[in-house]
């Protein structure tokens, strides 16, 4: 197994460069450019705008701006100041050293603007997941030991409901109903928050926090819950149908015993796999939840980064997923593998 | 039991990963960055007595704005809240108040030819200003506010080439004394009154900010320094930022508003909800149907606008061929080259319907560039009449029939078009409006469909139609037919606007509408002839031009689009404006009991 995790990750280096150049490539490639936003007005002259490309290097071709991005620029020379004379030697230090650039909206670094809103998304996104998967295992084990009961088509009906409700559509509901309709019968202003973290000025509490997070998680809970559920129903009832099951019971097992130990382990192999398909999720975040909460995660900034055409911001962000989703695609095929003794990859 | 044992495992690293989680999500944010010493500053009260989106407090305040401003001023990012933030915590030497009255700031008075502090020599035209800054005005670290910083401003400004009318101007700018700064012009510059004012111009403090940063990098764009009725307490990018009460802001008194907290809410829906639920104060550019219902009695809130327009929807014709950029020889566009098009065009949008079905009656119909003050009544220009009659008739008489039946006229006799060429067009709005823009971009299209002017309907990315020419810009290239968008000018004085859009030369990029020949060099001399002091020869001069312009059409005014915005019932003092920012007078402002 260890064999096999050092080979993963060392292909793993070669698929993110490749991702890497296809990403930079598609980046920037398209239509648009960061300085668009000055087009409309002469107060950026046609001079200061080549000048700026200049300094963000954007004059140069493609391959040399991905070797920049990749390598720095400390170890050759560049022209610091867009007066197109090459005066003295660049500071980058390139993707591979740390150095994920500046933003081009506020000339700010990218790396730690990526680590203030991680936490804020993995925080969001995270808890999430979790209260999915509470809600998702035991309902997908109900309906598949109680199939085609009253229990069963209920949620099986909730689960299509919850799969086809549109998200944005969900989340304006919830805040109408929660937000704007209902009250606290003790303060008398809203039930909950209709956006934000916490509330801005007031002190830390946990309460506050869990208030804020009630709507948006509840927003991510219901598709994923029903996406999820119904997909362990499926697995659940694939395994109780097993001989071995049979068997079990034929033993005299007890039923609980027979659906715990024996059947549900085996159908929850399947899910493990999909919810680390699920995982880059959690840090890339999901941009409608955080635009309708305002919630100052990865989602917004990929979406900020790419209208107004900040490729270093959306590099960060892209390559920051595609990371996460080589590794939690690693990450799943060692937990299946731990899993499941069936499986070997030696 | 192995397999048991792994789940158990698995149980712990989940159980980890919760507890990682929320430990993070929970942790309290970070201080806020680290401000210089300060002598006098704000009181504890104030931070005690913050605001929560449940609670507001009486004296503390909350503004919506969908998108996180990039820095605090304007020229670096085009979020448009940039000049918002700036002006709670910088100064400029003037400003112009919401009637459009140049007032001073850290002048002491707006100098003019009566009080002396403007001499232009009759010969050679060159002119100079001279501004007396005031001398009880200190930033918040207890420095005190001097020409030494507008100079610095100044400096940094051009050392950034960044394009003003004062920047062309411009012979020198030099301090007399720590009070006195003497500005010298080359020819007298029309916008003088603000050369280091208005929404884009905030002096920064000159001891604090790094001169080698430059001025788009400088930190000090991030953590300014306070001379002005405000101090940063926090930002936290993309959730709020959070102004607190200067203690040190020379007018006594002021501001009266304790806490401003400017919270960024992309989602239209939210804000309304937010002002709704009394959480908010300020919802900042509320689309058309929220602010109708800012407009109702009775729901704790009310409606701002500005006693002026600013921001006029227009559409853009090509009057070259597509692709063909200035510069280059020019072909004419087959269709809109001929000016009885552009005006067959404007016949047959109906502005009153757009206005009242589309934007719920939040528009103005405008039909010049000088629809508002100082000018009257368009300079007398009337207003041209919806005639789908006339409209079809100039279209015939322009050499364009349907004669096959089709719906889609062909030219017959067209001046630039090859004979039996079909009347098709592009016509491009930019997404980022959106769906009132959409739906007038539909009514327009289904109008000049009766016109038999059949036109391809797109919209685009801002990013994209705006771009430059090699990142596949559309405008810049001359990729287009027709656009339509909306602009306008802050300040009072339109010369750089005019600059801007209609001032012809060869390679002019600005000038969108590929406008030449005879009548765009006339504009173009007359708006050279807007460079004087003589302020009743200028007015002149622009209603010439507003002639020229209402004949030839380079561009097409249809309605403005309001400066508008929801307010609390309990703000006070709250007056927007056309000539500059909402802000322009925060310190101002007041909360009702």
């Amino acid at each position: 197994m260890g064999q096999y995790i050092v080979r993963r990750l060392l292909q793993a280096i070669p698929m993110l460069l490749l991702v890497s150049i296809l990403l930079f490539a598609l980046v920037n490639v398209a239509p648009g450019g960061p300085l668009s936003q000055f087009s409309r007005s002469r107060r950026m002259t046609a001079e200061r705008a080549e000048s700026l490309k200049r300094q963000f290097g954007l004059d140069k071709p493609l391959t040399v701006q991905y070797i920049v991005w990749l390598a720095g620029n400390d170890w050759m020379a560049i022209d610091t100041d867009g007066n197109g004379i090459t005066d003295s030697y660049g500071t980058r230090k390139g993707v591979l050293r740390g150095d994920f650039g500046f933003s081009y909206q506020n000339r700010e670094p990218v790396l730690p603007q990526i680590m203030d809103r991680l936490p804020n998304t993995v925080y969001l996104m995270g808890l999430t997941l979790i209260v999915v998967a509470i809600i998702a295992i035991p309902i997908g084990i109900i309906s598949a030991v109680k199939q085609y009961s009253a229990f069963d088509i209920t949620v099986t009906t909730l689960s299509f409901m919850g799969q086809a409700i549109p998200e944005f559509w969900l989340g304006l509901i919830l805040i109408l109903i929660f937000y704007v309709g209902l009250d606290n019968p003790v303060t008398g202003k809203s039930l909950l928050p209709g956006g934000g973290m916490y509330t801005i000025g007031a002190e830390f509490s946990l309460i506050d926090r869990i208030r804020h997070l009630i709507l948006p998680v509840s927003m991510g809970v219901v598709g994923w819950v029903a996406w999820w559920s119904r997909f362990l129903r499926s697995s659940m009832l694939e395994v109780i149908n097993q001989d071995y099951i049979r068997t079990a019971r034929a033993k005299g097992q007890n039923e609980r015993k027979v659906l715990y130990r024996h059947a549900l382990k085996n159908a929850l192999i399947p899910l493990v796999t999909m919810i680390m398909i699920d995982f880059p999720y959690v840090f890339t975040g999901a941009i409608v939840v955080e635009q309708l909460f305002s919630w100052p995660g990865m989602g917004r900034m990929y979406y900020d980064a790419a209208t107004s055409r900040d490729y270093p911001m959306l590099m960060g962000v892209l390559i920051l997923g595609s990371m996460v989703i080589i590794l939690s695609n690693l990450m799943a095929d060692i937990i299946y593998a731990y899993l499941d003794p069936r499986v070997r990859y030696d | 039991m192995a397999q048991l044992g792994r789940y158990r495992l698995l149980t712990v690293l989940i159980t980890i990963f919760i507890v990682t989680a929320f430990v993070v999500g929970c942790a309290p944010q970070e201080a806020p960055p680290e401000q210089p010493d300060v002598e006098d500053t704000t009181t504890d009260d104030t931070t005690d007595d913050t605001t929560t989106d449940d609670t507001v407090a009486k004296t503390s305040i909350i503004i919506l704005i969908p998108d996180n401003p990039a820095e605090f001023h304007g020229y670096g990012a085009g979020t448009g809240f940039e000049e918002a933030i700036s002006e709670m915590v910088m100064l400029s030497v003037s400003e112009i108040d919401d009637l459009g009255n140049y007032f001073p700031e850290l002048a002491t008075e707006i100098p003019t030819v009566e009080n002396g502090g403007v001499v232009m020599d009759e010969e050679t035209w060159e002119t100079v200003v001279t501004w007396h800054l005031r001398e009880d005005v200190y930033w918040e670290d207890g420095e005190q506010v001097t020409a030494d910083d507008v100079i610095f401003t100044w400096d940094a400004f051009l050392a950034a080439e960044i394009w003003s009318s004062a920047t062309d101007a411009t012979e020198y700018v030099k301090k007399i004394d720590d009070f006195t700064i003497e500005v010298k012009y080359y020819y007298p510059n029309p916008e003088y009154a603000i050369h280091f004012g208005g929404e884009d111009f905030p002096i920064f403090a000159e001891h604090f900010c790094d001169a080698d940063q430059g001025y788009y990098e400088w930190d000090c764009n991030r953590q300014p320094l306070s001379d002005g009725p405000y101090i940063l307490q926090e930002w936290v990018a993309d959730d709020h930022l959070t102004f607190v009460r200067n203690e040190n802001y020379y007018e006594e008194g002021k501001p009266y508003i304790d806490e401003v907290i400017f919270r960024i809410v992309p989602q239209e829906s939210v804000k309304r909800a937010m002002m709704d639920e009394g959480d908010a104060d300020v919802h900042y550019w509320p689309a058309e149907n929220n602010a109708l219902s800012y407009m109702e009695e009775g729901n704790g809130t009310k409606f701002a606008i500005s006693p002026t327009e600013r921001w006029v929807m227009k559409i853009f014709p090509n009057l070259k061929a597509r692709g063909d950029t200035p510069g280059e020889e020019t072909i004419p566009h087959p269709i809109l080259a001929d000016k009885r098009v552009r005006k067959a065009l404007r016949m047959a949008i109906d502005v009153d319907t757009i206005i009242n079905d589309i934007f719920l009656g939040f528009g103005e119909p405008v039909w010049s560039e000088f629809f508002r003050p100082p000018f009257e009544d368009s300079c007398g220009i009337p207003r041209p009449a919806f005639d789908m009659e006339a409209a079809k008739a100039l279209i015939k008489e322009a050499g364009w029939e349907d004669t096959d039946g089709d719906g889609v006229n062909e030219c017959h006799g067209c001046l630039y078009a090859e004979e039996g060429d079909l009347m098709t067009m592009e016509f491009m709005i930019y997404a980022e409006y959106g769906e009132t823009l959409e739906f007038a971009h539909q009514f327009i299209a289904e109008a000049w469909a009766a016109l038999g002017i059949e036109t391809k309907l797109s919209i685009v990315e801002g990013a994209v139609l705006w771009a430059q020419v090699e990142d596949g810009g559309i405008e810049l290239a001359g990729n287009f037919d027709i656009n339509m968008w909306d602009n306008g000018y802050g300040g009072v004085d339109p010369t750089s606007y005019l600059w801007d859009y209609y001032y012809y030369a060869s390679d002019s990029e600005w000038n969108l509408a590929n406008w030449t020949g005879e009548e765009a060099e006339t504009v173009a001399a007359l708006v050279d002839e807007l460079y004087s002091t003589d302020e009743e020869y200028r007015m002149e001069v622009f209603c010439d031009i507003a002639w020229i312009l209402e004949e030839e059409l380079p561009a097409i005014e249809l309605f403005s689009t309001l400066e508008m915005f929801g307010l609390s019932d309990r703000m006070q003092g709250v007056k927007p404006t056309a000539f500059d920012i909402l802000t322009w007078n925060v310190a101002d402002w007041t909360v009702s009991e």
